[in-house]
């Protein structure tokens, strides 16, 4: 059987007006990947999900769901997908059963096949139970959950995942994740958008991170945080932790930044064992002791702030732009 | 030139259909009984009509055909307005969007729940007509032929209004008042169109309602201005345009 691209976007190019929101955009996601899309509020996120999903045109350039083209064989390029925006949108007025059927109607799925599916759905996301109970009385969890139920009723290929696990009770978020995984073993494409970048860091084969309508980087995790070793840090806790000592810590020598997360301090440097020696002269000299010390290297997360223009000020992050 | 496949096409006909058809049953499950929907549905023609038919002397049975025709107007063109708003803001309506359906079959869906509706609200003063003033009607099968066309009409009117891209259900409203009230006035359904100014005269060709009362007309008295197929045609042909029209609105406004 021919491989074929699952999506491939080239030179996609989206304008408002004056407002140009994707700029001239080319990339390309393998059957069977997990590919995670990152970049900040207003970087052209949803813009993209709305041309990959047949919903808005592009002003030019092309998109193809598992070769068809989405502006041009939109219906056969969606009957592929399953959709799971990043508001639960359920119908709150029907049963989780009606829900389901009712999607599974939108995507044509023969009616044994549809109860089946229904059944089978309502159990694994464990609302079977309450499938005759109406959408309103349900939890953020449950209906976080229903939504993913809904995206799957048709098996699709292709899921559009958006925020899938944000702001959800610990079950909903275990159950969602487990049934992502088990998706992914089974070779479903996946299409995620998080601002969860440790989530990104842990699900997806290659990220892409877009910024003002560009992609600014493309490629797996482990690689895109090799391009920038510079930002190294090291995360220890002393036996006394004090939110006065994080400014001492940041006047250290060769110390680029510190954060205080928890009973952890953290200290960003371009040489962490220079920076390890300050730290044990530093709790000799004021009597404290170093109960852990762990040196890392720069996460997805600091990639993510590097190219996207942002700026780690104190514990927060600003633009700087 | 591309070959055509009949059974593909038949297979993609009845897929479309079916899910049209699954977002009327939504939208009945979930839209029928809302406050907003049987005010603007059922009460305000029942209301609208008492306000015009207290003044008359005419017997109250000759009333029924006029009563017939706001209620379509208003309760078809009832449900769309009130449903798309609130799903845009609640995100629903990206499902349809979304969905592999074509937007036809989407705007076809949609009229088809406030269709069935107001069908269903007519009778009430069909009934009321038979069963209290024994009106008599002269001709059943225009009458149907009207009410299902006239309802339809409207229908795809009301999804037509309900492109407008807004979360207000009250800006879709206002906007069709401004369309539904003057319809009421300039069709024929209190002042014949014969009586009416010449202007008047002029303006009532451009409305729907205008053949869908001159058919309902036709069914309980047997005269009419127009032929039964001229309202036909004309209205088959205002049906078509709300359809393209709201067609189009909807791919444009979700740019």
């Amino acid at each position: 059987m021919e491989y074929m691209e699952a999506i491939e976007v080239s030179h996609l190019i989206k304008k408002f007006g004056p407002l140009t929101a994707l700029n001239d955009i080319t990339f390309s996601v393998g059957e069977g990947e997990t590919f995670g899309f990152l970049g900040p509020n207003g970087a052209g996120k949803t813009t993209t999900i709305r041309i990959l999903t047949g919903i808005s045109s592009p002003t030019s350039g092309t998109a193809t769901i598992f070769g068809h083209d989405i502006e041009h064989d939109t219906i056969a390029a969606r009957q592929s997908m399953g959709i799971v925006s990043e508001n639960s949108n359920v119908y709150d007025d029907l049963t989780a059963w009606q829900n389901m059927i009712f999607s599974a109607q939108l995507y044509h799925v023969a009616r044994k096949e549809r109860e089946k599916k229904t059944n089978e759905l309502l159990t694994i996301f464990g609302l079977h139970e309450r499938r005759n109970d109406k959408a309103h009385g349900f939890s953020k969890g449950m209906k976080r959950r229903l939504t993913l139920a809904m995206g799957l009723v048709n098996s699709p290929r292709l899921l559009f995942l958006d925020e899938p696990t944000s702001g959800l009770d610990v079950q909903s978020n275990l159950i969602i994740r487990d049934v992502v995984t088990d998706l992914v073993s089974k070779g479903v494409t996946v299409f995620l958008t998080t601002h969860n970048i440790e989530e990104a860091n842990l699900m997806c084969d290659r990220v892409a991170i877009i910024n003002k309508g560009n992609i600014a980087a493309i490629d797996a995790p482990e690689r895109l945080k090799k391009t920038i070793q510079s930002v190294q840090s090291i995360e220890f806790s002393f036996n006394n932790n004090s939110a006065d000592q994080l400014d001492e810590l940041r006047r250290l020598p060769l110390v680029n930044d510190a954060q205080k997360a928890g009973d952890k301090f953290k200290l960003y440097t371009q040489d962490p064992s220079e920076v390890i020696d300050a730290v044990m002269v530093y709790a000799h000299t004021h009597d404290l002791k170093v109960i852990s010390i762990t040196t890392l290297g720069p996460s997805l997360e600091d990639v993510f702030i590097r190219l996207t223009g942002l700026q780690r000020v104190g514990g927060t992050v600003h633009a700087i732009d | 030139m591309p070959s055509i496949d009949p059974e593909g096409c038949a297979k993609r006909l009845s897929c479309e259909l079916s899910a049209a058809w699954a977002i009327a049953r939504k939208d009945m499950r979930m839209y029928y009984l809302k406050p907003n929907i049987v005010v603007s549905g059922i009460l305000f023609p029942l209301f609208m009509f008492l306000a015009f038919a207290t003044g008359k002397n005419a017997p109250p049975g000759t009333l029924i055909p006029g009563l017939i025709s706001i209620t379509l107007l208003f309760s078809a063109s009832s449900i769309e307005p009130v449903s798309i708003p609130i799903e845009r803001r609640v995100k629903t309506f990206d499902r349809l969007l979304s969905a592999p359906i074509s937007l036809h079959s989407l705007v076809f869906g949609e009229s088809l729940s406030g269709f069935l509706y107001s069908l269903g609200i007519a009778c009430l003063p069909l009934a009321l007509g038979v069963l209290m003033f024994s009106t008599p009607i002269v001709n059943a099968p225009v009458l149907l032929i009207a009410m299902i066309l006239t309802s339809f009409c409207f229908a795809t009117l009301g999804t037509l209004f309900a492109a407008y891209p807004t979360e207000n259900v009250g800006e879709v409203m206002s906007m069709l008042n401004t369309v539904r009230l003057p319809l009421i006035f300039i069709s024929g359904v209190f002042i014949p169109i014969s009586s009416m100014p010449q202007i008047g005269q002029k303006i009532a060709f451009f409305s729907p309602l205008t053949y869908g009362n001159d058919m309902i007309e036709f069914a309980y008295t047997g005269k009419s201005l127009f032929s039964p197929l001229q309202d036909i045609v004309l209205l088959l042909v205002f049906i078509l345009i709300f359809q393209i029209a709201a067609n189009r609105l909807y791919k444009k406004f979700n740019e």
